[in-house]
Protein backbone atom coordinates (compact mmCIF):
# COMPACT_ATOMS: atom_id res chain seq x y z
CA UNK A 1 0.00 0.00 0.00
CA UNK A 2 1.35 3.44 -0.95
CA UNK A 3 2.98 5.28 1.97
CA UNK A 4 2.92 2.17 4.19
CA UNK A 5 6.17 2.01 6.17
CA UNK A 6 8.24 -1.12 5.73
CA UNK A 7 11.61 -2.35 7.00
CA UNK A 8 14.04 -2.26 4.04
CA UNK A 9 16.09 -5.10 5.49
CA UNK A 10 13.03 -7.33 5.72
CA UNK A 11 12.03 -6.40 2.16
CA UNK A 12 15.53 -7.34 1.04
CA UNK A 13 15.72 -10.56 3.05
CA UNK A 14 12.27 -11.75 1.96
CA UNK A 15 13.17 -11.14 -1.68
CA UNK A 16 16.39 -13.15 -1.32
CA UNK A 17 14.39 -16.00 0.23
CA UNK A 18 11.95 -15.89 -2.71
CA UNK A 19 14.80 -15.89 -5.20
CA UNK A 20 16.59 -18.74 -3.39
CA UNK A 21 13.49 -20.92 -3.67
CA UNK A 22 13.56 -20.48 -7.43
CA UNK A 23 17.32 -20.60 -7.97
CA UNK A 24 19.33 -23.36 -6.25
CA UNK A 25 22.63 -21.67 -7.11
CA UNK A 26 22.02 -18.81 -4.67
CA UNK A 27 24.18 -19.11 -1.56
CA UNK A 28 24.40 -16.61 1.29
CA UNK A 29 27.65 -15.67 3.01
CA UNK A 30 27.65 -13.99 6.38
CA UNK A 31 30.31 -12.01 8.21
CA UNK A 32 28.33 -12.32 11.43
CA UNK A 33 25.90 -10.22 9.43
CA UNK A 34 23.04 -12.30 8.02
CA UNK A 35 20.62 -11.82 10.91
CA UNK A 36 21.14 -8.05 10.84
CA UNK A 37 20.58 -7.98 7.09
CA UNK A 38 17.09 -9.43 7.05
CA UNK A 39 18.42 -12.92 6.38
CA UNK A 40 17.88 -14.33 9.85
CA UNK A 41 15.58 -17.07 8.52
CA UNK A 42 17.84 -18.09 5.65
CA UNK A 43 20.07 -20.57 7.57
CA UNK A 44 17.09 -22.55 8.86
CA UNK A 45 15.37 -22.58 5.48
CA UNK A 46 18.50 -23.32 3.42
CA UNK A 47 21.01 -24.86 5.86
CA UNK A 48 23.35 -26.13 3.12
CA UNK A 49 23.42 -22.77 1.36
CA UNK A 50 24.34 -20.44 4.21
CA UNK A 51 27.97 -20.00 5.23
CA UNK A 52 29.04 -18.17 8.34
CA UNK A 53 32.53 -16.66 8.40
CA UNK A 54 32.55 -14.38 11.39
CA UNK A 55 33.79 -10.83 11.18
CA UNK A 56 36.16 -11.06 8.20
CA UNK A 57 34.61 -9.06 5.39
CA UNK A 58 37.64 -8.94 3.08
CA UNK A 59 38.00 -12.71 3.27
CA UNK A 60 34.30 -13.22 2.61
CA UNK A 61 34.61 -11.29 -0.66
CA UNK A 62 37.38 -13.70 -1.69
CA UNK A 63 35.36 -16.76 -0.68
CA UNK A 64 32.38 -15.36 -2.61
CA UNK A 65 34.60 -14.95 -5.67
CA UNK A 66 35.78 -18.55 -5.43
CA UNK A 67 32.22 -19.84 -5.01
CA UNK A 68 31.14 -17.84 -8.06
CA UNK A 69 33.83 -19.56 -10.17
CA UNK A 70 31.96 -22.81 -9.50
CA UNK A 71 28.65 -21.43 -10.77
CA UNK A 72 27.14 -20.37 -7.46
CA UNK A 73 25.51 -16.96 -7.04
CA UNK A 74 26.89 -15.71 -3.72
CA UNK A 75 24.99 -13.02 -1.86
CA UNK A 76 26.92 -11.21 0.86
CA UNK A 77 25.11 -8.61 2.95
CA UNK A 78 26.66 -6.64 5.81
CA UNK A 79 27.01 -3.09 7.11
CA UNK A 80 27.74 -0.91 4.07
CA UNK A 81 31.24 0.47 4.86
CA UNK A 82 32.44 -3.00 5.83
CA UNK A 83 31.63 -4.45 2.39
CA UNK A 84 32.92 -1.48 0.39
CA UNK A 85 35.56 0.74 1.98
CA UNK A 86 37.20 -1.98 4.06
CA UNK A 87 37.56 -4.70 1.39
CA UNK A 88 37.88 -2.31 -1.55
CA UNK A 89 40.85 -4.12 -3.07
CA UNK A 90 39.08 -7.49 -2.82
CA UNK A 91 36.00 -5.95 -4.44
CA UNK A 92 38.13 -4.46 -7.21
CA UNK A 93 40.36 -7.44 -7.97
CA UNK A 94 38.34 -10.51 -6.99
CA UNK A 95 34.90 -9.32 -8.14
CA UNK A 96 35.52 -6.50 -10.64
CA UNK A 97 38.72 -7.53 -12.40
CA UNK A 98 37.75 -11.20 -12.34
CA UNK A 99 34.16 -10.28 -13.36
CA UNK A 100 32.57 -12.66 -10.87
CA UNK A 101 28.83 -13.06 -10.43
CA UNK A 102 28.72 -11.98 -6.78
CA UNK A 103 26.01 -9.82 -5.18
CA UNK A 104 27.31 -7.57 -2.42
CA UNK A 105 24.72 -5.73 -0.36
CA UNK A 106 25.57 -2.82 1.91
CA UNK A 107 22.85 -2.36 4.48
CA UNK A 108 22.28 0.43 6.96
CA UNK A 109 23.89 2.57 4.25
CA UNK A 110 24.21 6.35 4.11
CA UNK A 111 23.51 7.95 7.48
CA UNK A 112 20.93 5.36 8.49
CA UNK A 113 23.20 4.00 11.22
CA UNK A 114 22.51 7.46 12.59
CA UNK A 115 23.74 7.22 16.19
CA UNK A 116 26.74 5.03 15.46
CA UNK A 117 28.91 7.73 13.92
CA UNK A 118 31.20 8.00 10.94
CA UNK A 119 32.81 4.55 11.22
CA UNK A 120 29.39 3.09 10.48
CA UNK A 121 28.06 5.71 8.10
CA UNK A 122 28.56 4.99 4.43
CA UNK A 123 28.78 8.19 2.44
CA UNK A 124 31.54 7.07 0.09
CA UNK A 125 30.41 3.60 -1.02
CA UNK A 126 29.04 4.68 -4.39
CA UNK A 127 32.09 6.86 -5.01
CA UNK A 128 34.59 4.07 -4.49
CA UNK A 129 32.67 1.19 -6.06
CA UNK A 130 31.79 3.36 -9.06
CA UNK A 131 35.49 3.38 -10.00
CA UNK A 132 35.44 -0.40 -10.54
CA UNK A 133 34.72 -1.23 -14.19
CA UNK A 134 31.82 -3.61 -14.78
CA UNK A 135 30.14 -3.36 -11.37
CA UNK A 136 26.41 -2.59 -11.37
CA UNK A 137 25.38 -0.25 -8.51
CA UNK A 138 21.76 -0.35 -7.39
CA UNK A 139 20.22 2.04 -4.85
CA UNK A 140 16.47 1.43 -4.65
CA UNK A 141 14.33 4.01 -2.90
CA UNK A 142 11.33 2.08 -1.58
CA UNK A 143 10.36 -1.41 -0.37
CA UNK A 144 8.70 -2.36 -3.68
CA UNK A 145 11.76 -1.53 -5.75
CA UNK A 146 14.08 -3.17 -3.21
CA UNK A 147 12.28 -6.44 -3.87
CA UNK A 148 12.32 -5.93 -7.63
CA UNK A 149 15.96 -4.89 -7.51
CA UNK A 150 16.88 -8.14 -5.73
CA UNK A 151 15.28 -10.25 -8.45
CA UNK A 152 16.84 -8.13 -11.21
CA UNK A 153 20.24 -8.33 -9.53
CA UNK A 154 20.06 -12.12 -9.29
CA UNK A 155 19.08 -12.42 -12.96
CA UNK A 156 21.89 -10.08 -14.03
CA UNK A 157 25.16 -11.93 -14.60
CA UNK A 158 28.06 -9.94 -13.17
CA UNK A 159 29.23 -8.26 -9.99
CA UNK A 160 26.66 -6.03 -8.27
CA UNK A 161 26.62 -3.68 -5.33
CA UNK A 162 23.21 -2.89 -3.86
CA UNK A 163 22.65 -0.53 -0.95
CA UNK A 164 19.72 -0.31 1.41
CA UNK A 165 18.96 1.71 4.52
CA UNK A 166 17.91 0.87 8.02
CA UNK A 167 14.81 2.74 9.27
CA UNK A 168 11.41 1.89 7.89
CA UNK A 169 10.70 3.57 4.58
CA UNK A 170 7.44 4.42 2.82
CA UNK A 171 6.13 2.47 -0.15
CA UNK A 172 6.31 4.84 -3.13
CA UNK A 173 5.41 2.54 -5.99
CA UNK A 174 2.58 0.17 -6.86
CA UNK A 175 3.52 -3.52 -7.02
CA UNK A 176 3.33 -3.53 -10.83
CA UNK A 177 5.90 -0.76 -11.33
CA UNK A 178 8.15 -1.49 -14.31
CA UNK A 179 11.62 -1.88 -12.78
CA UNK A 180 14.58 -2.48 -15.04
CA UNK A 181 18.27 -2.28 -14.12
CA UNK A 182 19.88 0.76 -15.73
CA UNK A 183 16.55 2.44 -16.47
CA UNK A 184 15.45 5.33 -14.28
CA UNK A 185 11.82 5.95 -13.42
CA UNK A 186 10.08 9.25 -14.21
CA UNK A 187 7.74 9.51 -11.23
CA UNK A 188 6.08 12.64 -12.61
CA UNK A 189 6.74 15.01 -15.49
CA UNK A 190 7.34 18.75 -15.20
CA UNK A 191 9.05 21.64 -16.99
CA UNK A 192 10.85 23.97 -14.53
CA UNK A 193 13.41 21.65 -12.92
CA UNK A 194 14.50 18.03 -13.00
CA UNK A 195 14.69 16.73 -9.44
CA UNK A 196 16.65 13.47 -9.37
CA UNK A 197 16.71 11.35 -6.25
CA UNK A 198 18.06 7.96 -5.25
CA UNK A 199 17.92 5.46 -2.41
CA UNK A 200 17.04 6.25 1.17
CA UNK A 201 16.17 9.90 0.49
CA UNK A 202 14.10 9.31 -2.64
CA UNK A 203 10.99 9.69 -0.46
CA UNK A 204 12.30 13.09 0.69
CA UNK A 205 12.66 14.19 -2.93
CA UNK A 206 9.11 12.95 -3.62
CA UNK A 207 7.78 15.02 -0.69
CA UNK A 208 9.86 18.03 -1.77
CA UNK A 209 8.43 17.80 -5.30
CA UNK A 210 4.93 17.96 -3.83
CA UNK A 211 5.84 21.08 -1.83
CA UNK A 212 7.37 22.65 -4.94
CA UNK A 213 4.25 21.94 -7.01
CA UNK A 214 2.19 23.59 -4.29
CA UNK A 215 4.46 26.64 -4.66
CA UNK A 216 3.88 26.69 -8.39
CA UNK A 217 7.14 25.03 -9.49
CA UNK A 218 6.68 22.33 -12.10
CA UNK A 219 9.00 19.40 -11.30
CA UNK A 220 10.13 16.45 -13.38
CA UNK A 221 10.78 13.94 -10.62
CA UNK A 222 13.16 11.11 -11.48
CA UNK A 223 14.28 8.04 -9.53
CA UNK A 224 17.73 6.87 -10.53
CA UNK A 225 17.83 3.53 -8.71
CA UNK A 226 20.70 2.22 -10.83
CA UNK A 227 23.66 4.53 -10.42
CA UNK A 228 25.85 2.41 -12.66
CA UNK A 229 25.29 1.95 -15.52
CA UNK A 230 23.67 5.36 -15.53
CA UNK A 231 20.49 5.92 -17.59
CA UNK A 232 22.18 8.33 -19.98
CA UNK A 233 19.18 8.82 -22.23
CA UNK A 234 16.81 9.74 -19.41
CA UNK A 235 19.25 12.19 -17.84
CA UNK A 236 20.32 13.80 -21.10
CA UNK A 237 16.71 14.26 -22.19
CA UNK A 238 16.03 16.03 -18.87
CA UNK A 239 19.10 18.19 -19.49
CA UNK A 240 18.00 19.08 -23.02
CA UNK A 241 14.31 19.57 -22.29
CA UNK A 242 14.52 21.31 -18.91
CA UNK A 243 18.08 22.59 -18.60
CA UNK A 244 18.15 22.59 -14.80
CA UNK A 245 18.97 19.58 -12.63
CA UNK A 246 18.96 19.14 -8.87
CA UNK A 247 20.21 15.85 -7.37
CA UNK A 248 19.31 14.48 -3.95
CA UNK A 249 21.31 11.72 -2.25
CA UNK A 250 22.43 10.53 1.16
CA UNK A 251 26.06 10.40 0.06
CA UNK A 252 29.10 12.60 -0.29
CA UNK A 253 28.84 15.13 -3.09
CA UNK A 254 32.18 13.74 -4.25
CA UNK A 255 31.65 10.68 -6.38
CA UNK A 256 27.97 9.98 -5.85
CA UNK A 257 24.92 10.21 -8.10
CA UNK A 258 25.16 13.99 -8.53
CA UNK A 259 28.78 13.63 -9.41
CA UNK A 260 28.02 10.91 -11.97
CA UNK A 261 25.31 13.08 -13.56
CA UNK A 262 27.63 16.10 -13.62
CA UNK A 263 30.30 14.00 -15.32
CA UNK A 264 27.80 12.97 -17.98
CA UNK A 265 26.21 16.37 -18.57
CA UNK A 266 29.48 18.30 -18.57
CA UNK A 267 30.64 16.10 -21.45
CA UNK A 268 27.40 15.77 -23.41
CA UNK A 269 25.10 18.67 -22.62
CA UNK A 270 26.22 21.13 -19.92
CA UNK A 271 23.37 22.49 -17.80
CA UNK A 272 22.98 24.28 -14.50
CA UNK A 273 23.09 21.83 -11.62
CA UNK A 274 22.70 21.80 -7.87
CA UNK A 275 23.81 18.77 -5.89
CA UNK A 276 22.24 18.11 -2.50
CA UNK A 277 24.16 15.70 -0.29
CA UNK A 278 26.90 15.70 2.31
CA UNK A 279 29.94 17.88 1.71
CA UNK A 280 33.52 17.04 2.59
CA UNK A 281 33.17 16.20 6.29
CA UNK A 282 32.65 13.43 8.84
CA UNK A 283 28.94 13.49 9.53
CA UNK A 284 27.66 13.94 13.05
CA UNK A 285 25.47 11.52 15.00
CA UNK A 286 21.92 11.68 16.30
CA UNK A 287 18.35 10.62 15.50
CA UNK A 288 18.08 9.88 11.77
CA UNK A 289 15.49 12.49 10.80
CA UNK A 290 17.37 15.21 12.67
CA UNK A 291 20.71 14.03 11.29
CA UNK A 292 19.70 14.22 7.62
CA UNK A 293 18.10 17.59 8.42
CA UNK A 294 21.53 18.78 9.53
CA UNK A 295 22.65 18.18 5.93
CA UNK A 296 19.65 19.71 4.17
CA UNK A 297 17.94 16.49 3.15
CA UNK A 298 14.45 17.09 4.60
CA UNK A 299 11.67 17.92 2.09
CA UNK A 300 11.22 21.58 3.11
CA UNK A 301 14.99 22.09 2.95
CA UNK A 302 15.18 20.47 -0.49
CA UNK A 303 12.33 22.72 -1.61
CA UNK A 304 14.12 25.86 -0.38
CA UNK A 305 17.35 24.80 -2.06
CA UNK A 306 15.55 24.20 -5.35
CA UNK A 307 13.76 27.57 -5.22
CA UNK A 308 17.02 29.38 -4.42
CA UNK A 309 18.69 27.53 -7.29
CA UNK A 310 15.92 28.47 -9.72
CA UNK A 311 15.97 32.12 -8.62
CA UNK A 312 19.75 32.37 -8.95
CA UNK A 313 19.94 33.43 -12.59
CA UNK B 1 57.22 -43.69 -9.23
CA UNK B 2 59.97 -45.34 -11.30
CA UNK B 3 63.25 -43.68 -12.16
CA UNK B 4 62.37 -43.13 -15.80
CA UNK B 5 59.22 -41.31 -14.93
CA UNK B 6 61.06 -39.20 -12.40
CA UNK B 7 63.83 -38.30 -14.84
CA UNK B 8 61.25 -37.25 -17.41
CA UNK B 9 59.69 -34.97 -14.86
CA UNK B 10 63.10 -33.52 -14.03
CA UNK B 11 63.56 -32.86 -17.72
CA UNK B 12 60.18 -31.14 -17.77
CA UNK B 13 61.28 -28.97 -14.85
CA UNK B 14 64.29 -27.97 -16.91
CA UNK B 15 61.99 -27.09 -19.81
CA UNK B 16 59.99 -24.88 -17.47
CA UNK B 17 63.20 -23.10 -16.47
CA UNK B 18 64.03 -22.67 -20.15
CA UNK B 19 60.54 -21.24 -20.75
CA UNK B 20 61.04 -18.81 -17.88
CA UNK B 21 64.32 -17.70 -19.40
CA UNK B 22 62.56 -17.29 -22.75
CA UNK B 23 60.01 -14.97 -21.14
CA UNK B 24 62.71 -13.01 -19.34
CA UNK B 25 64.69 -12.67 -22.55
CA UNK B 26 61.63 -11.18 -24.27
CA UNK B 27 60.75 -8.81 -21.45
CA UNK B 28 64.33 -8.02 -20.41
CA UNK B 29 63.14 -8.15 -16.79
CA UNK B 30 60.81 -10.05 -14.49
CA UNK B 31 60.14 -11.65 -11.12
CA UNK B 32 62.50 -14.53 -11.70
CA UNK B 33 63.49 -15.50 -8.15
CA UNK B 34 60.15 -16.79 -6.92
CA UNK B 35 59.28 -18.27 -10.31
CA UNK B 36 62.39 -20.44 -10.29
CA UNK B 37 61.95 -21.48 -6.65
CA UNK B 38 58.55 -23.00 -7.41
CA UNK B 39 59.41 -24.77 -10.68
CA UNK B 40 59.39 -28.27 -9.14
CA UNK B 41 56.07 -27.62 -7.39
CA UNK B 42 54.40 -26.57 -10.65
CA UNK B 43 56.07 -29.39 -12.57
CA UNK B 44 54.68 -31.94 -10.12
CA UNK B 45 51.25 -30.34 -10.31
CA UNK B 46 50.88 -29.72 -14.03
CA UNK B 47 52.66 -32.86 -15.25
CA UNK B 48 51.60 -35.43 -12.67
CA UNK B 49 48.99 -34.42 -10.11
CA UNK B 50 46.40 -32.06 -11.58
CA UNK B 51 43.29 -33.52 -13.26
CA UNK B 52 43.18 -31.11 -16.17
CA UNK B 53 42.67 -31.15 -19.91
CA UNK B 54 44.38 -28.41 -21.94
CA UNK B 55 41.75 -28.92 -24.65
CA UNK B 56 38.96 -28.27 -22.12
CA UNK B 57 40.31 -25.58 -19.80
CA UNK B 58 36.81 -24.90 -18.39
CA UNK B 59 35.96 -28.55 -17.70
CA UNK B 60 33.80 -28.36 -14.56
CA UNK B 61 35.40 -31.40 -12.93
CA UNK B 62 38.98 -30.12 -13.27
CA UNK B 63 41.33 -29.53 -10.39
CA UNK B 64 42.02 -25.85 -9.81
CA UNK B 65 45.39 -24.20 -9.44
CA UNK B 66 45.60 -20.74 -7.89
CA UNK B 67 48.85 -18.80 -7.91
CA UNK B 68 48.27 -16.63 -4.89
CA UNK B 69 51.72 -15.11 -5.23
CA UNK B 70 50.85 -13.74 -8.66
CA UNK B 71 54.25 -12.23 -9.27
CA UNK B 72 55.56 -15.79 -9.73
CA UNK B 73 53.51 -15.87 -12.96
CA UNK B 74 56.50 -16.65 -15.18
CA UNK B 75 56.47 -20.21 -13.84
CA UNK B 76 52.71 -20.46 -14.44
CA UNK B 77 53.06 -19.30 -18.05
CA UNK B 78 56.00 -21.68 -18.44
CA UNK B 79 53.97 -24.64 -17.14
CA UNK B 80 50.79 -23.85 -19.09
CA UNK B 81 52.71 -23.41 -22.34
CA UNK B 82 54.67 -26.63 -21.77
CA UNK B 83 51.42 -28.47 -20.99
CA UNK B 84 49.85 -27.25 -24.23
CA UNK B 85 47.31 -24.70 -23.04
CA UNK B 86 48.69 -22.20 -25.55
CA UNK B 87 51.43 -21.80 -28.12
CA UNK B 88 54.91 -21.22 -26.75
CA UNK B 89 55.28 -18.29 -29.14
CA UNK B 90 53.11 -16.33 -26.70
CA UNK B 91 56.06 -16.44 -24.28
CA UNK B 92 58.07 -14.27 -26.67
CA UNK B 93 55.59 -11.41 -26.25
CA UNK B 94 56.36 -10.90 -22.56
CA UNK B 95 56.82 -7.19 -21.91
CA UNK B 96 55.18 -6.00 -25.12
CA UNK B 97 52.02 -3.89 -25.41
CA UNK B 98 48.84 -5.94 -24.87
CA UNK B 99 50.82 -9.12 -24.30
CA UNK B 100 48.76 -12.10 -23.17
CA UNK B 101 51.43 -12.79 -20.58
CA UNK B 102 51.39 -9.69 -18.36
CA UNK B 103 53.48 -9.17 -15.24
CA UNK B 104 50.69 -10.71 -13.18
CA UNK B 105 48.28 -13.35 -14.50
CA UNK B 106 45.01 -12.39 -16.16
CA UNK B 107 42.41 -15.15 -16.62
CA UNK B 108 40.71 -13.22 -19.42
CA UNK B 109 43.84 -13.33 -21.58
CA UNK B 110 44.83 -16.99 -21.59
CA UNK B 111 43.20 -20.41 -21.13
CA UNK B 112 44.17 -22.32 -18.01
CA UNK B 113 44.55 -19.33 -15.71
CA UNK B 114 41.99 -19.56 -12.90
CA UNK B 115 42.42 -16.21 -11.13
CA UNK B 116 43.69 -12.68 -11.48
CA UNK B 117 46.24 -12.45 -8.72
CA UNK B 118 49.04 -10.01 -8.06
CA UNK B 119 47.95 -8.14 -4.95
CA UNK B 120 49.11 -10.49 -2.21
CA UNK B 121 46.81 -12.11 0.32
CA UNK B 122 43.89 -12.72 -2.08
CA UNK B 123 44.50 -16.23 -3.38
CA UNK B 124 43.77 -18.26 -0.29
CA UNK B 125 40.26 -16.94 0.29
CA UNK B 126 39.42 -17.27 -3.41
CA UNK B 127 40.73 -20.85 -3.30
CA UNK B 128 38.70 -21.53 -0.17
CA UNK B 129 35.57 -20.39 -2.00
CA UNK B 130 36.41 -22.68 -4.92
CA UNK B 131 36.93 -25.60 -2.54
CA UNK B 132 33.62 -24.84 -0.85
CA UNK B 133 31.75 -24.66 -4.17
CA UNK B 134 33.34 -27.92 -5.31
CA UNK B 135 32.24 -29.62 -2.10
CA UNK B 136 28.70 -28.29 -2.55
CA UNK B 137 28.69 -29.91 -5.98
CA UNK B 138 30.00 -33.15 -4.47
CA UNK B 139 32.78 -33.06 -7.05
CA UNK B 140 36.08 -34.90 -6.45
CA UNK B 141 38.11 -31.92 -7.71
CA UNK B 142 40.83 -30.41 -5.55
CA UNK B 143 42.14 -26.89 -5.24
CA UNK B 144 45.90 -26.34 -5.17
CA UNK B 145 47.47 -23.05 -4.17
CA UNK B 146 51.00 -21.67 -4.26
CA UNK B 147 51.74 -18.89 -1.80
CA UNK B 148 54.96 -17.04 -1.11
CA UNK B 149 56.48 -16.97 2.35
CA UNK B 150 56.73 -13.16 2.32
CA UNK B 151 53.06 -13.08 1.35
CA UNK B 152 52.13 -14.63 4.68
CA UNK B 153 52.54 -11.24 6.38
CA UNK B 154 49.23 -10.22 4.80
CA UNK B 155 46.60 -10.68 7.52
CA UNK B 156 43.90 -11.64 5.01
CA UNK B 157 45.63 -15.02 4.62
CA UNK B 158 44.95 -15.88 8.21
CA UNK B 159 41.26 -14.97 7.93
CA UNK B 160 41.13 -17.29 4.95
CA UNK B 161 43.03 -20.03 6.80
CA UNK B 162 40.64 -19.91 9.77
CA UNK B 163 37.63 -20.16 7.50
CA UNK B 164 39.09 -23.07 5.50
CA UNK B 165 39.53 -25.04 8.73
CA UNK B 166 36.12 -24.03 10.05
CA UNK B 167 34.44 -25.21 6.85
CA UNK B 168 36.52 -28.44 6.80
CA UNK B 169 37.95 -27.85 3.33
CA UNK B 170 39.92 -31.09 3.07
CA UNK B 171 40.05 -30.66 -0.72
CA UNK B 172 42.28 -27.59 -0.36
CA UNK B 173 46.05 -28.08 -0.62
CA UNK B 174 48.39 -25.15 -0.14
CA UNK B 175 52.09 -24.95 -0.91
CA UNK B 176 54.11 -22.28 0.85
CA UNK B 177 57.10 -21.70 -1.40
CA UNK B 178 59.48 -20.95 1.46
CA UNK B 179 62.45 -19.45 -0.37
CA UNK B 180 63.19 -17.30 2.68
CA UNK B 181 63.72 -14.06 0.81
CA UNK B 182 61.62 -11.02 -0.02
CA UNK B 183 62.43 -7.61 -1.50
CA UNK B 184 63.91 -6.11 1.66
CA UNK B 185 65.84 -9.15 2.80
CA UNK B 186 65.42 -12.48 4.62
CA UNK B 187 61.72 -12.99 5.33
CA UNK B 188 62.23 -13.89 8.99
CA UNK B 189 64.05 -10.58 9.46
CA UNK B 190 61.50 -8.48 7.56
CA UNK B 191 58.43 -9.96 9.32
CA UNK B 192 58.96 -13.33 10.85
CA UNK B 193 56.35 -16.04 10.33
CA UNK B 194 58.08 -18.52 12.63
CA UNK B 195 57.22 -21.01 13.92
CA UNK B 196 55.50 -21.50 10.56
CA UNK B 197 54.40 -25.14 10.84
CA UNK B 198 53.02 -24.59 14.33
CA UNK B 199 51.23 -21.48 13.19
CA UNK B 200 49.38 -23.34 10.42
CA UNK B 201 48.69 -26.25 12.77
CA UNK B 202 47.19 -23.88 15.34
CA UNK B 203 44.88 -22.55 12.61
CA UNK B 204 43.48 -26.06 12.18
CA UNK B 205 45.48 -27.29 9.19
CA UNK B 206 47.36 -30.52 8.55
CA UNK B 207 51.02 -29.64 7.92
CA UNK B 208 54.08 -31.21 6.28
CA UNK B 209 57.48 -29.63 5.64
CA UNK B 210 59.42 -30.93 2.64
CA UNK B 211 62.26 -30.24 0.19
CA UNK B 212 60.45 -28.16 -2.40
CA UNK B 213 62.87 -29.09 -5.17
CA UNK B 214 62.44 -32.86 -4.83
CA UNK B 215 59.78 -33.93 -7.31
CA UNK B 216 59.34 -37.39 -5.86
CA UNK B 217 58.84 -35.96 -2.37
CA UNK B 218 56.35 -33.36 -3.59
CA UNK B 219 54.24 -35.97 -5.36
CA UNK B 220 54.44 -38.47 -2.50
CA UNK B 221 53.40 -35.77 -0.01
CA UNK B 222 50.44 -34.54 -2.07
CA UNK B 223 49.23 -38.14 -2.40
CA UNK B 224 48.95 -38.26 1.40
CA UNK B 225 46.51 -35.36 1.54
CA UNK B 226 44.40 -34.67 3.45
CA UNK B 227 47.01 -35.14 6.14
CA UNK B 228 44.29 -35.08 8.77
CA UNK B 229 40.61 -35.95 8.49
CA UNK B 230 38.38 -32.98 7.60
CA UNK B 231 41.29 -30.53 7.58
CA UNK B 232 42.85 -28.48 4.79
CA UNK B 233 46.49 -29.31 4.08
CA UNK B 234 49.56 -27.11 3.84
CA UNK B 235 52.91 -28.20 2.49
CA UNK B 236 55.76 -25.96 3.54
CA UNK B 237 58.19 -26.37 0.67
CA UNK B 238 61.75 -25.35 1.47
CA UNK B 239 63.20 -23.89 -1.69
CA UNK B 240 66.04 -21.76 -3.03
CA UNK B 241 65.18 -18.46 -4.64
CA UNK B 242 66.31 -18.26 -8.29
CA UNK B 243 67.06 -22.02 -8.22
CA UNK B 244 69.10 -23.06 -11.24
CA UNK B 245 70.91 -19.80 -11.97
CA UNK B 246 74.39 -19.99 -10.45
CA UNK B 247 74.84 -16.24 -10.16
CA UNK B 248 71.41 -15.54 -8.66
CA UNK B 249 70.57 -18.43 -6.32
CA UNK B 250 69.70 -17.22 -2.83
CA UNK B 251 70.29 -13.56 -3.67
CA UNK B 252 67.70 -10.92 -2.76
CA UNK B 253 68.63 -8.75 -5.73
CA UNK B 254 67.21 -11.33 -8.17
CA UNK B 255 63.67 -11.12 -6.78
CA UNK B 256 63.13 -8.94 -9.84
CA UNK B 257 65.84 -9.43 -12.44
CA UNK B 258 66.72 -6.71 -14.91
CA UNK B 259 68.77 -8.74 -17.32
CA UNK B 260 72.29 -8.03 -18.54
CA UNK B 261 73.65 -9.77 -21.65
CA UNK B 262 76.42 -11.58 -19.79
CA UNK B 263 73.97 -12.83 -17.16
CA UNK B 264 71.64 -14.16 -19.84
CA UNK B 265 74.54 -16.05 -21.39
CA UNK B 266 75.49 -17.45 -18.00
CA UNK B 267 71.88 -18.46 -17.40
CA UNK B 268 71.87 -20.41 -20.68
CA UNK B 269 75.12 -22.14 -19.71
CA UNK B 270 73.67 -23.01 -16.28
CA UNK B 271 70.61 -24.63 -17.84
CA UNK B 272 72.80 -26.41 -20.42
CA UNK B 273 74.82 -27.86 -17.55
CA UNK B 274 71.66 -29.12 -15.87
CA UNK B 275 70.68 -30.72 -19.16
CA UNK B 276 74.07 -32.46 -19.47
CA UNK B 277 73.67 -33.94 -15.99
CA UNK B 278 70.15 -35.10 -16.77
CA UNK B 279 71.25 -36.69 -20.05
CA UNK B 280 74.02 -38.56 -18.27
CA UNK B 281 71.48 -39.83 -15.74
CA UNK B 282 69.14 -40.90 -18.50
CA UNK B 283 71.89 -42.76 -20.34
CA UNK B 284 72.76 -44.41 -17.04
CA UNK B 285 69.35 -46.08 -16.93
CA UNK B 286 69.17 -46.73 -20.64
CA UNK B 287 66.77 -43.94 -21.68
Amino acid sequence: MINELKDPRKSFGDAIMEAALENPNIVVLSADSSSGSGLGDFPAKFPDRHFEFGIMEQGVIGYACGLATTGKIPVFAAIAPFVTARPYEMFRNDLGYMNQNVKVVGRCAGLTYDQLGSTHHSLDDVAIIRTIPGVTIINPGDPVTIRKAVHAMIKHVGPCYMKIGNPKMPVLYPEDIDFRLGKGIVIKDGRDVALIGTGTVLSKAVAAAKLLEESGVSVRLIDIHTIKPLDRDLILSAAREIGKIVTVEEHFLAGGLGSAIAELCSQEFPVKMKMIGINDLYASNGPYEQLIGKYGLQPDQIKETVIKFLNNK
Amino acid sequence: MDKKELLKLEYTALNLRRNILRLIRAGEAGHVGGALSSVEILTALYFYLLRIDPKKPDWSQRDRFVLSAGHKCLVLYAALAERGFFDKAVLDTYGSLDSRVPGHPNMHKLPGIETNTGALGHGLSISGGMALGIKLDKSPSKVYVVMGDGELAEGSNWEAASAAAMHKLDNLIVFVDRNNLQISGPTVEVMSYEPLAERWRSFGWGVRTIDGHNLETIIHTVKQTPFEIDKPSVIIADTVKSKGLSFAEGKVSYHYWKTKPDELEQAERDLDNIEKLLKAKMEGIGL
